[in-house]
């Protein structure tokens, strides 16, 4: 229970905030930071609440658009905006690439950085979005819409007046979409589209193969190059390719969620094969885990693992199901015994 | 910083801040303990998240905000009855739940751009270099002709502002007096007997 009050609280969070934004911001300013944010769940809730309303606010940057630096218009000028007549508003496309290992609201400044003049004539190259290994990151959209993204990934967004087009070139992304029935939102997955208006929903592609789970609202996923149907998706239907043969699943919602729980960092598991969790495993971390026992692969594990800590997980085998673990360079070997 | 809960937290529950502020208004009869509660409800939806995140956040959410009143209920002893109908029903609106969007996009950037204009001139100025432009501290200080310090204020004071459009948050604390919440009330009624003990 915090001794201050609510409003103290958030006192100190924006003064954190806004020494972040403008600087000079050092490692041992970090530290600090980090330092009250332990201090007290109540500072790390009330700063994490600023945090995403302060990142939103960059969705203001689009006034900038054709205004030479430092030149502040006067108040109602940006009415006159041609993005704000047609009540959608697209997002400055910016060079800017992600390592993604900040979250804080110093990166969102970073991402719609650059305001151009290709904007207004509607050419987008598209911006690119890329996560390390390990790394689980959120992305506001200027559309309003969210995009939480897994390990190893690599996103292009091409946002228009006609059409918000994702680019899902690898790895996996979940999409809170904005309402916007002018402007469908697209994910482009290797050859396959899917369509959304406005819902919550992932894709991830593994080499030609995609698998898209739903949490709520339609999605509409196209046909494949060889023709087929498109499929439209209903909240606990999962769809995947398997060498490109559309596959429809039924799965509760809660299964869903279960599946998605990366966007919090972890992996769960449910009676899944040895081999597929440890699949799973490798795509967090450069360091791989082998399974040398052909016997192990068909283990079935359950349980709820952070995705990161694959020592934690191969401990659980070590001690929980007698499995051999040998170190090998940087992998690590499992036999039986 | 970059804890997956951090993360999760701002995608999976800051979302519904729009609707939980709202709920708690609604159902909260003393305008002055509402960001107590709201951050209270954070909270301990955070702590409970530590060691399992709920499958379903919204519900959650205000199942914590529902409980964290009805606590503070018993403790007062003295409450409005519209609001304890609502709590003790233990059911939670239905629109509250509605998985919509609290605000279209166009419209969030609307209540942005009029936030951003109602600021006064110089924080406006400092805004717009520091957000619009990413102008530094440094930066911002020459341009204006002022010291860090004031940029610093300046910023500090429009960023509230604007956060506060972008939750749809006009901020009502403190302009009710506590008389004003219990004439709001319709009625007010003892609810424990069992104790003697005065609270306000």
């Amino acid at each position: 229970m915090s001794m201050e009050t609510s409003r103290e609280t958030e006192q100190q969070a924006l003064a954190w905030l806004t020494r972040q934004e403008i600087g000079p911001w050092s490692e041992s300013d970090q530290s600090g930071l980090d330092e009250w944010l332990r201090a007290d769940t109540a500072h790390r809730v009330t700063y994490l609440r600023l945090e995403a309303g302060w990142e939103r606010t960059g969705r203001l940057k689009t006034f900038s658009v054709g205004a030479a630096p430092g030149v502040v218009p006067r108040p109602g000028e940006w009415r006159r905006s041609p993005f704000f007549e047609h009540r959608t508003v697209s997002a400055a496309p910016s060079a800017v690439r992600r390592s993604a290992v900040k979250v804080a609201a110093l990166a969102a400044g970073i991402l719609l950085a650059t305001g151009t003049a290709s904007y207004l004539t509607g050419i987008f190259s598209g911006k690119v979005y890329e996560t390390a290994l390990g790394v689980v990151t959120s992305i506001p959209l200027s559309d309003g819409s969210s995009v939480v993204l897994n390990t190893g990934s690599k996103l292009r967004v091409s946002l228009s007046k006609k059409e918000r087009r994702i680019e899902l070139e690898a790895g996996e992304a979940f999409f809170d979409v904005a309402k916007d029935p002018s402007r469908p939102f697209v994910v482009q997955a290797g050859e396959r589209t899917i369509v959304a208006v406005g819902t919550r929903f992932s894709v991830r592609k593994d080499g030609a193969d995609i698998k898209v789970i739903l949490t709520e609202g339609r999605v509409r996923v196209g046909p494949g190059a060889n023709g087929g149907a498109a499929e439209l998706l209903v909240p606990g239907v999962t769809v995947r390719t398997r060498n490109q043969v559309l596959v429809v699943q039924k799965s509760s919602l809660q299964e869903a969620e279960q599946a998605l729980s990366w966007r919090s960092g972890y992996l769960t598991f449910d009676k899944t094969s040895l081999a597929d969790a440890v699949a799973e495993f490798n795509r967090y971390s450069p360091q791989r885990i082998v399974i040398d026992d052909p016997r192990l692969a068909a283990l079935r594990i359950s349980g709820k693992f952070r995705s990161t800590y694959a020592a934690d997980f191969v401990q659980v085998l070590q001690k929980g199901f007698g499995v051999q673990v040998e170190r090998v360079d940087e992998n690590i070997h499992l036999t039986s015994n | 910083m970059g804890e997956p809960l951090d993360t999760w937290f701002k995608c999976e529950v800051i979302v519904h801040d729009e609707a939980l502020t709202r709920y708690l208004r609604r159902h909260w009869p003393y305008p002055d303990d509402i960001y107590d509660l709201r951050q209270e409800t954070y909270v301990r939806m955070y702590e409970s998240a530590r060691t399992h995140i709920p499958a379903a956040s919204r519900p959650f959410l205000f199942k914590i905000a529902q409980r964290l009143m009805a606590d503070r209920i018993r403790k007062r002893r003295i409450v409005a009855i519209d609001s304890m109908v609502d709590l003790e029903t233990s059911r939670v609106a239905v629109d509250d739940l509605s998985p919509e969007r609290e605000t279209a996009a166009h419209q969030e950037l609307r209540r942005l751009a009029d936030a951003l204009d109602r600021l006064p001139p110089k924080c406006r100025e400092v805004v717009w270099m520091c957000r619009i432009d990413n102008m530094s501290r440094k930066e911002a200080a020459a341009h204006l002709g002022v010291s860090g310090k004031t940029i610093e204020k300046h910023l500090m004071k429009g960023m509230k502002r604007l956060i506060e459009a972008v939750f749809g948050d006009v901020g009502v604390s403190g302009r009710h007096s506590l008389e004003e919440a219990e004439k709001r009330a319709t009625t007010v009624r003892v609810l424990s007997k069992d104790t003697d003990q005065e609270e306000r």
